[in-house]
């Protein structure tokens, strides 16, 4: 699946996504030939497999539901490399907010990457919001929707790419 | 008014260009239909009945004459010749091209104006006071405030994909004539006690399928914190707003689902992070956009203009539209004038074949015909109004007759603001395609049968509103009578609700009882006027006379007849 970083095409994804079959929720318990390199897991694979992926070489990132309460997540910060956030549909708007918060008020440095429906028109609201990476679908993907970045210049409201507002920059 | 700095001019040019981008990349079948569907309607674009309509943001119904003579110029070349005003202040095409919308959009952004957020599920335009700036009672203008929230929520990059739709209202003086307990967020302008100037903030207002009086979430926030209060609100919407169904989808659902209390601390907990943030306004910020909104060059008057009091006596026909049709200044010597932009048949362009003029509709030589009295009499600025009226807001009262001449040649004139035939009325089966009955025709029913003004004048102050679905768009629980359309088998009823009200005392309205047929609308509204009539006391209003009395003998006189 076509991967946008930083506002680039990257070519190579390093990470192995052991979610599984979303709606099998994938297997809970991690078999130890599965911990190798840098791994995308659920929040329950997370909990139930700490030690193992917190010692295995590689990363770890989490994907969570955008009902997810962040306050789980918080003091797993420092130890995760990557966070996807789910947008499930194009008229849904939750995982905005938690991009902000994990940015903004929590300080995560980490990669943010939006899954599910990721296309052109949202890439600019995404990026303000600190999301710094995009999985887009195969067939909606193009090296033009890069100019989604560009497309609008000013910003009235401060956000997690420059917190001023227009009267203070 | 508010005058757009180069860079927020480049970034309503900026949207253009990415709505054109999008139109075409629509049109090439690049975007599906759904997603487009999202994206045009933030941008205000909607697929009606018969064609697409195109709803333009006035914020808080300030227009400049300029802008009256753009949105004249793109009705005569784009349109067909006549705009829509709304009730939240905005102003509609009715017959644009979808194609065409983004060169339509270009020449309104020449005059500072655009379609951005005037539809979908975001934060719309905010509104406000028609009589803002020129009510003696007003703690402050409100319209500084409108314009620094209207900056904060601009393509807002968090909070353009919310659950439903978000509306703003802010006010400042007693009388509420911005509806502000039916917003998602209220704001009122307040003094506490120590004499700071803040914000009292409501929140989960509303009407539509359930109407709800919007609750008091903080009774005072400082005036810097107003967008960190805000921005707080929306978060916790956004994140906890129902989605899984439209119609349990705005603010007022989760307000009421989990309790204000409930609703209230999560809000406070989130604003202690958003709270002497960047966010916080600064002195200067706050000066310069209210440097915007200055009082106009008033000429100095001891008292009241002698010309003036001396045709109020001698022409008995200006003196009673002084009396219905203008307001009270808080400077001597002039006075602001509400145009009437009502259902009339006298003065009905014969549009597309129907009969009826929908309330609130200007031709474009009307719009022309006002951006030259505006320049002429009012400082070259119109306020559009929340009760789909227009206002000159400061017009000197040695200029008030000729203007009263000029107005009556308009048929803007019509001595009716705050009567019974000054009513609210969604266009209805003749234009919208989610309307279950018909308007027009009725309130042209209503308006020949109550033709006669000194009928209309004993009745007195008289809210009445009809909306042709359950999205009340004319906001009818909350009119003192309240008319909703209902499709049965095909054929439109009307439904009567009773003691709505949307000012300082708001309250919904009760259904009087079961749904009567088109032919009989008039001929109800003469039977509840009449009980009205007979046990009203002293100067009692019906709103008064109905809290007095309830439902009952309106019902029964209502039915009397057809047991």
């Amino acid at each position: 699946m076509p991967l946008i970083i930083n506002q680039q095409r990257a070519e190579l994804d390093s990470w192995t996504s052991l979610l599984g079959d979303e709606s099998a929720g994938g297997e809970e318990v991690l078999s130890v030939d599965q911990l190798s390199g840098d791994l995308l897991v659920s929040w329950e694979q997370w909990q139930k497999n700490r030690p193992a992926l917190l010692s295995h070489d590689g990363r770890v990132g989490v994907k969570i539901d955008n009902d997810f309460e962040l306050g789980d997540l918080i003091e797993d910060l420092d130890k995760l490399s990557l966070i996807a956030l789910e947008f499930p549909v194009f008229s849904d708007g939750r995982a905005f907010s938690q991009a902000r918060l994990l940015r903004q008020r929590y300080g995560y440095q980490g990669e943010i990457r939006a899954v599910g429906d990721v296309t052109w028109d949202r890439l600019r609201f995404m990026h303000r919001c600190g999301i710094n990476a995009y999985e887009i679908a195969e067939d909606r993907y193009s090296d033009e929707m890069l100019e989604a970045f560009q497309e609008i210049t000013v910003q009235l409201q401060g956000a997690a790419d420059d917190p001023r507002p227009i009267y203070r920059q | 008014m508010y005058v757009y700095n180069e860079r927020e001019q480049q970034l309503i040019e900026e949207r253009v260009e990415q709505y054109r981008d999008q139109t075409r990349r629509y049109l090439a079948g690049e975007i599906p239909e759904d997603e487009f569907r999202i994206l045009r309607l933030h941008n205000g674009l909607y697929i009606q009945r018969h064609a697409p309509m195109l709803r333009i943001a006035i914020h808080y119904g300030l227009l400049s004459s300029k802008q009256l003579r753009k949105l004249a110029d793109v009705s005569r070349t784009y349109d067909k010749g006549y705009v829509h005003f709304t009730t939240r202040q905005n102003v509609q095409f009715n017959w644009p091209k979808l194609e065409q919308v983004p060169d339509i959009l270009g020449e309104l952004a020449t005059v500072q104006m655009h379609a951005i957020q005037t539809s979908g599920s975001c934060v719309r335009s905010v509104s406000s006071d028609q009589f803002a700036g020129v009510v003696a009672s007003e703690v402050e203008d409100p319209r500084p405030w409108c314009e620094m929230i209207r900056q904060w929520a601009t393509l807002h990059p968090e909070f353009t994909y919310l659950p439903r739709k978000f509306k703003i209202a802010v006010t400042a003086a007693d009388e509420d004539r911005a509806a502000t307990q039916v917003h998602d967020i209220g704001i009122r302008i307040v003094r506490n006690e120590s004499g700071e100037v803040g914000f009292e903030v409501l929140v989960g207002g509303g009407l539509g399928r359930t109407p709800v009086i919007g609750k008091q979430i903080r009774p005072f926030v400082e005036q810097k914190e107003i967008l960190s209060y805000i921005e707080s609100i929306l978060r916790i919407y956004n994140m906890y707003g129902r989605r899984d169904n439209k119609f349990k989808s705005r603010i007022k659902i989760l307000v009421n689902a989990i309790g204000i209390d409930k609703f209230r601390e999560l809000v406070e907990a989130d604003w202690e992070h958003t709270r002497n943030s960047e966010l916080r306004l600064t002195d200067s910020e706050i000066n310069r956009v209210k440097s915007y909104f200055k009082p106009p060059a008033y000429e100095h008057f001891d008292g009241s203009d002698a010309g003036f009091e001396n045709k109020l006596k001698t022409d008995p026909e200006f003196a009673r539209w002084v009396e219905r049709n203008t307001f009270n200044h808080k400077v001597p010597g002039y006075i602001a004038v509400t145009l009437a932009l009502r259902v009339h048949s006298e003065n009905s362009n014969n549009l597309l074949g129907s009969r009826f003029k929908a309330t609130g509709n200007l031709s474009e030589s009307q719009l022309d015909a006002i951006a030259d009295l505006a320049d002429r009499y009012s400082f070259g600025e119109v306020r559009s109004t929340h009760e789909q009226n227009m206002v000159m807001a400061d017009v000197k009262q040695s200029d008030v007759y000729s203007l009263w001449k000029a107005l009556t040649e308009l048929g803007l004139a019509r001595p009716i603001i705050g009567t019974l035939t000054d009513m609210i009325c969604c266009p209805g089966l003749d234009f919208c395609s989610l309307a279950n009955a018909e308007t027009l025709g009725v309130a042209q029913q209503i308006d020949e049968r109550f033709d006669d003004l000194d009928y209309l004048y004993d009745i007195g102050e008289l809210k009445l509103k009809m909306s042709g679905c359950i999205n009340a768009c004319a906001h009818h629980h909350v009119g003192h009578i309240g008319i909703l359309g209902v499709d049965k088998n095909d054929e439109s009823y009307y439904q009567f609700t009773l003691g709505g009200s949307a000012t300082k005392d708001a309250s919904l309205g009760k259904v009087l009882g079961r749904s009567i047929p088109k032919e009989k609308v008039a001929d109800t509204l003469e039977k509840i006027l009449s009980v009205y009539i007979e046990i009203r006391q002293e100067d009692e209003r019906f709103i008064d006379t109905y809290r007095r009395v309830g439902n009952a003998p309106f019902k029964e006189r209502v039915y009397a007849t057809d047991h």
